[in-house]
């Protein structure tokens, strides 16, 4: 039994001001360059105080989870913002050329936090199918040839990643829920990004009815699958057991939309919930999606709360 | 034959509107908050010019108020709670999903914006929708569907006479829900349309996100002036429609709302030929298929210079 998150953390208030006047021509790159890093640190320290085991680098550089990417992948163009939701928008690409490998997505990412840190480390990226699915596209005649084209540019990632040491990588899949029609692409995409990658491979996917893409899910070709739980208060646990889930479980029990800290034993009942269902060394306790949204200081709360229920509980159980 | 070109409604905010309602709203709006009214203006007015600019001249507000789509108009009426994020068709776009907590009233303006672009340009569509409104939201008030159905008719009904009375003369009602409504559903469906439609100004009944042969022929019954069809997501099927039933007066959705990619006006031409050689019609729309909403703004008024371009080819 694990602990672990699923990749953002808040960032500090200072890098938000950098980063502003990094936009506004004030400061230059290097100056920029050292800000992201201390940052990683700090997000790291926090992460390593909280006592998680496996952890990333709080994506300091990331804006958001879809154009980071495409901006470095050849065949995607941003031409601007679309809303979301609400207030909310994020520069949605266009798909508008062959989709095909650039540059490096994450490894500088892993290689710089392998070297601030002895906790073992967990690659999140954004998998195909939610790029594609959150983007336009322009060029390709099938979305499924987008998806796979990009399932490559992905692959070719990954060996890198593996080649520099990486162990664990877990593909972001939040869209996948929300077509279960074209589960058999997704699937097709995983297949094709895991490809020959010799690493323990987690999928974290959020929101939407899961009941709708299982058992079909249960195929895919991941070791663990990441669901949040606490945001629908682990009624979701049912269809689990529904389907003799039998892959390691990446177990969401901490709420990431409500700013209210989790008590220790809402956190360990929760757990040994999950216990019902997968061995403990299946399960990876995690908040239910990336913290980012949240105040620094609940962030880091909702963390520690998670790191001591998962140890009371392994304490109970003496494991 | 006479062709105006038209948009179906909502138009990306500019980015300083965007800055200004993320500063007082948050990022989600809360429902005690009230938009400033001159900067509203200078909003509507931006938009408004830029669709006269690219070529429109049967423009809208822009919906630049509309945080839940067309779900806005719930939030708007008594008897709905808006609640958590819930995903709208099949965008990547979420609205905060009504609920029913009491009887549904209208007891203020709905299209207050509205006014706002009337005062600016009277040669404007007002658009409303109503059995769209019932499908996505949750009933947990009324007991029978149709009484919450026709709560909601009268709600719309009621504002629908106000706008006609200020003087707006085009009133399109959303419903890309009807595409999927059963067939059992259509005779109430009359009964509440024609209650709609009964009015002076002239009305359009908007579908998209696909085709909508399942409401054929009933909807011909439903009293709308103009019916507006998507010949981008439901080409084939909506031609055999054309083909197959007397249209008098038609929206053609034909500009693809929701991709960036910039089609070629000769494709367009020739789609638009197919369509129209079927029937003669007295009244000819052309417009996106979709809300532009879903695309960046240089994209969203490309989209709109490329229906005048059409327009100029075809006439």
């Amino acid at each position: 039994m694990k602990t672990t998150v699923v990749g953002s953390y808040p960032k500090p208030k200072w890098l938000l001001e950098i980063l502003n006047m990094y936009g506004e021509g004030k400061i230059d790159k290097s100056l920029m360059e050292e800000a992201y890093m201390d940052s990683v640190k700090s997000a790291v320290k926090d992460h390593e105080i909280a006592g998680v085991d496996i952890i990333w680098d709080g994506e300091m550089r990331r804006e958001e989870m879809v154009s980071y990417f495409a901006e470095r992948i050849d065949g995607f163009k941003i031409y601007g913002e679309v809303r979301v939701w609400g207030n909310a928008y994020y520069p949605k690409p266009s798909i508008v050329s062959e989709l095909e490998y650039r540059e490096k997505l994450v490894i500088d990412d892993f290689l710089y936090l392998k070297s601030i840190t002895d906790r073992n480390i967990k690659v999140p990226i954004t998998g195909a199918y939610t790029i594609v699915d959150w983007s336009f596209n322009e060029y390709y005649l099938k979305r499924e040839e987008a998806i796979y084209a990009l399932a490559e540019v992905l692959n070719r990632e990954f060996r890198g990643l593996v080649r520099v040491g990486a162990n664990y990588i877990q593909l972001d899949e939040p869209a996948i829920p929300t077509h279960p029609e074209e589960l058999e692409i997704a699937k097709n995409a995983v297949e094709i990004m895991v490809k020959g990658i010799r690493a323990y491979i987690g999928m974290h996917i959020c929101y939407g009815d899961y009941r709708a893409i299982f058992p079909d899910i249960l195929d895919f070709k991941v070791d663990q699958i990441d669901f949040e739980f606490a945001n629908r208060k682990f009624e979701d646990l049912k269809i689990l057991e529904d389907y003799d889930y039998d892959k390691d479980l990446g177990f969401g029990c901490i709420d990431v939309h409500s700013k209210t800290v989790e008590s220790v034993e809402e956190v360990k009942r929760a757990i040994k919930m999950a216990l019902d269902i997968v061995e403990p060394d299946q399960l990876y306790v995690d908040p239910d999606c990336g913290l980012k949204l949240l105040p620094r200081n609940i962030a880091f709360e909702k963390l520690r709360v998670m790191v001591k229920a998962t140890n009371e509980v392994k304490k109970e159980f003496d494991l | 034959m006479n062709v105006t070109t038209t948009v179906v409604g909502s138009y990306p905010r500019p980015e300083w509107f965007r800055d200004y309602l993320r500063k007082v709203e948050g990022l989600q709006k809360e429902l005690n908050v009230k938009v400033d009214e001159e900067i509203m203006k200078k909003a509507i007015s931006e938009i408004l010019d830029e669709q006269r600019r690219a070529g429109i001249e049967l423009p809208t507000d822009g919906q630049l108020i509309w945080h839940d789509f067309l779900l806005t108009i719930a939030s708007r009426l008594d008897g709905f709670e808006m609640n958590g994020l819930i995903r709208y068709f099949d965008n990547n776009l979420y609205y905060r999903i009504p609920i029913t907590r009491a009887k549904i009233k209208r007891s203020a303006e709905i299209l207050y914006d509205l006014d706002v672009a009337f005062e600016i340009y009277r040669d404007i569509k007002a658009v409303l929708s109503c059995y769209t409104i019932t499908k996505l939201s949750k009933n947990m008030f009324y007991k029978k569907y149709d009484e919450f159905l026709w709560d909601m008719c009268r709600a719309i009904r009621e504002e629908i006479k106000r706008l006609e009375s200020m003087g707006v003369k085009y009133i399109q009602i959303d419903e890309p829900s009807l595409i999927y409504a059963k067939r059992d559903e259509l005779g109430l469906l009359e009964e509440i349309f024609k209650e709609i439609t009964r009015v002076k100004s002239e009305t359009i009944l908007m579908t998209y996100f696909g085709s909508a042969e399942n409401i054929f022929p009933e909807v011909l019954d439903f009293g709308f002036d103009v019916i507006g069809l998507d010949f981008v997501e439901g080409y084939e099927e909506n031609l055999n429609v054309v083909r197959e039933y007397d249209i008098h007066s038609i929206n053609i959705g034909i500009v693809d709302g929701r991709n960036t990619k910039i089609e070629k006006v000769n494709d367009l031409k020739e789609k638009f030929e197919k369509i129209v050689s079927s029937d003669n019609f007295k009244i000819v729309y052309i417009s996106p298929n979709t809300g532009l909403e879903f695309l960046p703004r240089v994209k969203a008024y490309e989209k709109m210079e490329l229906l005048t371009k059409l327009r100029g080819v075809i006439i």
